[in-house]
């Protein structure tokens, strides 16, 4: 008897202890939320505009980010001496003017006065030249090996004026000082292990709180030097489920969703509450095939995958009608594109093809692409096209990792095992030299470089060199305009299309804009 | 007993050792190469092995290993490849939101689950005891994502009357810890059922029926109470089950917890962030089992504690 | 003199249970109605499975880019999916997949979970510690962990997700049998046996196993419930079947993007897999009735 009466005491307190513990959360809880001031009355102005986007913030390091939504929050608090217009173009940011040698070897540029960082420092070259050399001594940064390890040396002649001298040219180098944002020198000195977590920057906003995971807050910085009204605190969230994100839209627990998911749209379009923009891109998908291997080696038989593939279709089936076809190996906002005559879809002409080739019956291969659910939709369109030419493919999806093992793991091309891998490139609007040499020239196979078709021609190849070593740009399109047709006609991949970014606003939200890489841009965001 | 409990707590030292060395082996198996994630798609053969460099992935396994263990014992659990950030931070706002939610999940699911076991035992084969175990047994079968983006589905973007994410208020939990309690609200209206129907079999209840107790006070004095010892223990097990389970359900309902952590953080290969998450969620599954047992062998005396 | 009746006294356990428990089994089982109909639900799906290109009305993988996400109507009963493609008829050929799966791995990982089971709970001592132990490491890890692992290693594909299925279930049977070794060791009979010589293998196959029959019964049905929902969530995290096959998970999965737009893409299979798992596991518990000795009715 007594030892059921212990038991029935230890269960009790248990049982307790598990209320007083979620009963007190639940207090703290309800407290933090209303501390949001969801619940304001509508009439008053709103103070905070919700983002939710769909991934997770990887870092706040501006040196270090490879990822789209980490860069859009940078972006509202940080700037670089340059940066980018709506359509993705340089423009002056920090610096008031800059030039470049003929040689493309010296940028100078003179930077605007009298700005303040968030903590209070002054912006001048110094802090520049901190920047930059931060950059270049620390290798495992993103940026070090895209240009500033090709630094020789940084000069500042004035307070206001700062020179780059680079080792060898390097074309895309402008860009690279419009991604390089420029943090407070002090937070560099003394607070290196913060940069991640909490930058501070010359920006529209100041850093608030990160709860990992969970939220990332900005506040205003009253002190900005641009111009401009804003809303005054910016919430964003990750939420990668793509209807949980659309759902917060309609109930207006965000204002702001990135993107909108391509087949919720029709599920949004016809909100008045809802305002539903669509930009072009810079994202091309395509499918690269290895011309180094039979039978892939045969132009023909690529030709042939080309004239197969409805694009059409690819972009109603996969893309819900989103995007353009894609007509180069470029997109048609990068700088220098230009059109080509697309492969229209012609089953007797990509059968006729493959029996030139020495294949009328078809083939075998297999596709490989990630675990998205977009990439294995489009593989599984691009086993429904082949069908039609009698090319069996069977689809292999990956997780992200095991298949950059089973790509790069390749040491020469005839390690290689990969057929066809389905997979999208973006590169900034600005740099075309990103969006052609690390997947056309010969030296960029793998493990060097994405050219997973192992395309090889020696004439592109210089071509690209060429263009990579002057900064005459009229010289420069027409060379890449060569480029583009040369690789188009030889079709070392499955051209499919180029994705429009779709981003959903509540229609008393104004200033929210998305450039072409992807970024979104909240510094002017306001409530109408 | 305090013997059995050091004993115990004892053995628990060489599991962790293994799961340590396990999820260590674990993450360097898997293919995969964090340094070429880290890089980006663009970059060079240079690039990848300046930043394996960098992040100390060119030393031998058992080196790393080693250094692994040496900063963890000093409590150092190191800074993640991925985001840079020490990976103790990244814990730090995910571990109790995790926990919230697999409480609140086990409080309502052990409240229902009693509840229906409790009827469907004492109408065993009639209506109400099929629809109680049809009714437990579907929590069991529903897959969790299925039944979350249903609710969300509901809930949220039809009726607008509860977030569809995140970990901000008590609403935010309701629905995660409702799909993640399914599965364990079932599994206890089982046992609470079965144990319940044994219970009622013995001898001592049946001298209280005869002694013309009324029936009510039969079951819930009597039976009931004797009943809980094996739904304790269930209950016990599945939290621990559930502390490091939640990976769907946190996936689906975009909640930061841990098991999303991890999932993002197996995608991307961060060693430092999927050694110590496992190693937390063996250490938790670890202590809630051993305080099952305990309390299991405080509840039932006629477990012998073999010490 | 003494063996022979030792002899006689385990034929006569041995064969009772050839001769009136079938009968009474199936009386008693006849009783649980709720699982009566379940079982027979699952017997309609295994016909549905073996018949499955038979009675499919279209062709499971034949796209048609101008029917695209259409509702149920009378032409495709459970409408069409995002290439246009019949869910019907997708269904109908999932069954076989899904159910193929899920008993190729609860068999598996029961054969190899009872070997475990019986040798640890029979022989005790370090084998038995180390089997234990290891199982508490495994069962250490988050549920899902272990399944990803090996599919990430091993690469995709309906083969390696029964690996993985079939790895995750070993422990949850190796405890289960160990249990019920543990049991039967006690009876006399075993140690009787034990005393005579008669080699452990013998012992453990005649005298042992036997006993754990019944609990593994009850368990694999409910096992089976189990690894079609594994399955299906490998699925969900992008790392099951080949994004074409019907394989219901996979269904779910790529569909559970149209759940706003064109919902019957989600809920059709979702109500496939939960109706199937329900069914097994109702089947699990009233074999439990009927089976475990302690719940038996008065």
């Amino acid at each position: 008897m007594l030892q059921r009466k212990g038991w029935k005491i230890l269960l009790l307190v248990v049982f307790c202890a598990i209320f007083m513990v979620a009963c007190s959360d639940d207090k703290k809880e309800t407290n933090s939320s209303e501390g949001k001031g969801e619940k304001e009355p509508t009439t008053e102005k709103k103070e905070e505009l919700v983002v939710a986007v769909n991934e997770n913030f990887i870092s706040m390091d501006p040196h270090n980010t490879g990822d789209t939504n980490s860069n859009s929050v940078q972006s509202a608090m940080l700037e670089g001496l340059l940066g980018f217009d709506d359509e993705g173009q340089i423009i002056n940011v920090l610096a008031e003017d800059y030039s470049v040698s003929e040689d493309a070897l010296v940028y100078t540029f003179k930077l605007h006065q009298g700005i303040k960082f968030h903590d209070g420092e002054d912006f001048n070259a110094e802090a520049v030249k901190v920047n930059f050399e931060r950059i270049m001594k620390d290798k495992s940064l993103r940026l070090n090996s895209r240009g500033f390890s090709l630094i020789k040396k940084i000069e500042t002649p004035s307070e206001y004026e700062i020179k780059i001298t680079l080792k060898e040219t390097y074309s895309p180098m402008l860009t690279r000082f419009g991604v390089a944002k420029i943090i407070s020198p002090k937070s560099v000195k003394e607070n290196p292990a913060d940069i991640p977590k909490k930058p501070v920057g010359t920006g529209a906003y100041k850093f608030g709180e990160w709860v990992q995971g969970d939220h990332l807050t900005i506040e205003r910085f009253d002190d900005y030097w641009g111009k401009g009204d804003r809303v005054k605190k910016i919430t964003f969230k990750p939420v990668p489920e793509s209807g949980s994100r659309v759902a917060m839209l309609k109930t207006g627990e965000a204002g702001v969703i990135y993107p909108v998911p391509s087949q919720n749209i029709a599920q949004v379009e016809g909100d008045k509450n809802i305002q539903v923009f669509k930009v072009p891109s810079t994202i091309a998908h395509y499918v690269s095939i290895n011309t180094y291997k039979k039978p892939f080696n045969d132009p023909k038989v690529r030709q042939a995958f080309n004239y197969a593939v409805d694009k059409d279709a690819f972009i109603k089936v996969v893309n819900f009608g989103l995007g353009v076809p894609l007509d180069s190996i470029i997109s048609s906002k990068t700088i220098y594109y230009k059109k080509q005559e697309a492969y229209a879809q012609n089953i007797e002409k990509a059968k006729q093809l493959l029996k030139e080739a020495g294949y009328p019956d078809g083939f075998e291969t297999e596709i490989w692409g990630n675990t998205n659910s977009d990439t294995m939709k489009g593989m599984q369109f691009i086993q429904q096209q082949l069908k039609q030419i009698g090319v069996k493919v069977e689809i292999k999806s990956m997780e992200e990792g095991t298949l950059s093992d089973e790509i790069y793991g390749a040491q020469t091309p005839d390690d290689a095992k990969l057929q066809m891998w389905y997979v999208s490139w973006s590169s900034y609007a600005s740099d075309v030299t990103n969006a052609t040499k690390p997947l056309f020239h010969s030296e960029s196979f793998p493990p060097n470089g994405a050219n997973t078709a192992y395309y090889n021609n020696k004439e592109v190849d210089k071509w690209m060199d060429e263009a990579n070593s002057i900064s005459d740009k009229a010289k420069q399109e027409e060379l890449y305009g060569k480029i583009q047709e040369t690789v188009y006609k030889d079709a070392p991949w499955i051209f499919l299309g180029v994705d429009e970014i779709v981003y959903g606003v509540r229609s008393d939200v104004e200033g929210v804009v998305v450039e072409p890489t992807g970024g979104l841009d909240v510094k002017d965001a306001n409530f109408k | 007993m305090l013997r059995y409990i050091i004993k115990r707590v004892l053995e628990i030292l060489p599991i962790i050792f293994v799961v340590s060395i396990l999820s260590f082996l674990f993450i360097h198996f898997i293919p995969g190469d964090p340094a070429r994630l880290v890089a980006g798609k663009d970059a060079t053969l240079q690039d990848v092995q300046n930043v394996r460099e960098e992040l100390g992935l060119n030393d031998p396994i058992w080196k790393q290993y080693i250094s692994y263990m040496g900063n963890l014992l000093q409590g150092n659990l190191g800074t993640s490849l991925k985001t840079g950030l020490p990976v103790s931070d990244m814990f730090s706002s995910r571990f109790m939101p995790s926990i919230y939610l697999t409480f609140f999940a086990m409080i309502w699911a052990t409240i229902i689950g009693l509840l229906i076991g409790a009827i469907s035992a004492v109408f065993k084969n009639k209506w109400p005891d099929y629809l109680g175990m049809v009714t437990a047994v579907s929590g069991i079968s529903l897959p969790g994502f299925w039944l979350g983006l249903l609710l969300i589905q509901l809930f949220s973007v039809q009726l607008g009357m509860l977030p569809t994410g995140g970990s901000e208020g008590f609403k935010s939990y309701i629905l995660p810890s409702l799909t993640l309690g399914a599965g364990i609200m079932s599994m206890i209206a089982r046992f609470t059922r079965s144990s319940l129907l044994e219970t009622l079999q013995t001898d001592y209840i049946r001298t209280g029926r005869a002694k013309g107790l009324k029936e009510s006070v039969v079951i819930i004095q009597h039976a009931l109470r004797n009943s809980l010892i094996p739904v304790v223990t269930i209950a016990g097990l599945q939290f621990g089950f559930l502390l490091g389970g939640s990976v769907v359900v946190e996936t689906v309902f975009s909640f930061p917890g841990m098991g999303r952590l991890l999932i993002d953080s197996i995608a991307f290969r961060d060693y430092p962030v999927i050694q110590s998450a496992l190693l937390l969620f063996a250490i938790e599954f670890i202590i809630v089992n051993l305080v099952v047992d305990i309390l299991y062998s405080v509840l039932n005396p006629k477990i012998q504690i073999q010490s | 003199m003494n063996s022979v009746s030792i002899d006689k006294n385990e034929k006569t356990v041995s064969m009772q249970p050839k001769y009136s428990p079938v009968k009474e089994f199936w009386k008693n089982f006849r009783k649980q109605k709720v699982a009566f109909i379940a079982s027979v639900f699952v017997l309609l799906l295994i016909l549905v499975a073996i018949l499955a290109p038979y009675i499919a009305p279209f062709d499971p993988y034949k796209p048609n880019y101008d029917a695209l996400l259409e509702p149920p109507s009378k032409s495709h009963l459970a409408g069409t999916d995002e290439y246009g493609r019949d869910i019907l008829s997708r269904l109908i050929m999932g069954t076989r997949i899904s159910l193929s799966v899920s008993f190729a791995s609860v068999f598996l990982g029961m054969i190899l979970g009872t070997i475990l089971g019986l040798m640890s709970g029979y022989f005790g001592g370090w084998l038995d510690r180390i089997i234990m132990r290891s199982s508490d490491v495994l069962f250490s890890f988050p549920d899902l962990l272990l399944a990803i692992a090996i599919v990430a290693i091993l690469g995709p594909g309906l083969n390696n997700v029964i690996i993985a299925v079939t790895v995750f279930g070993i422990p949850s049977f190796a405890r289960l049998v160990r249990g019920a070794t543990l049991e039967a060791k006690e009876n006399t009979y075993v140690e009787a046996a034990k005393s005579m010589g008669a080699p452990h293998r013998r012992i453990m196959y005649k005298h042992i196993f036997p006993e754990t029959v019944s609990s593994l019964i009850i368990f694999v049905t409910m096992r089976i419930g189990t690894a079609i929902l594994a399955a299906s969530s490998l699925s969900f995290l992008g790392l099951g079947a080949s994004p074409e096959t019907p394989e219901w998970g996979v269904m779910l999965s790529t569909g559970r993007d149209y759940l706003g737009t064109a919902s019957h893409v989600v809920i059709v299979p979702g109500i496939a897999i939960f109706l199937t798992v329900l069914a097994f596991n109702l089947i699990g518990d009233g074999l439990r009735d009927v089976l475990d000795p302690k719940t038996k009715n008065d």
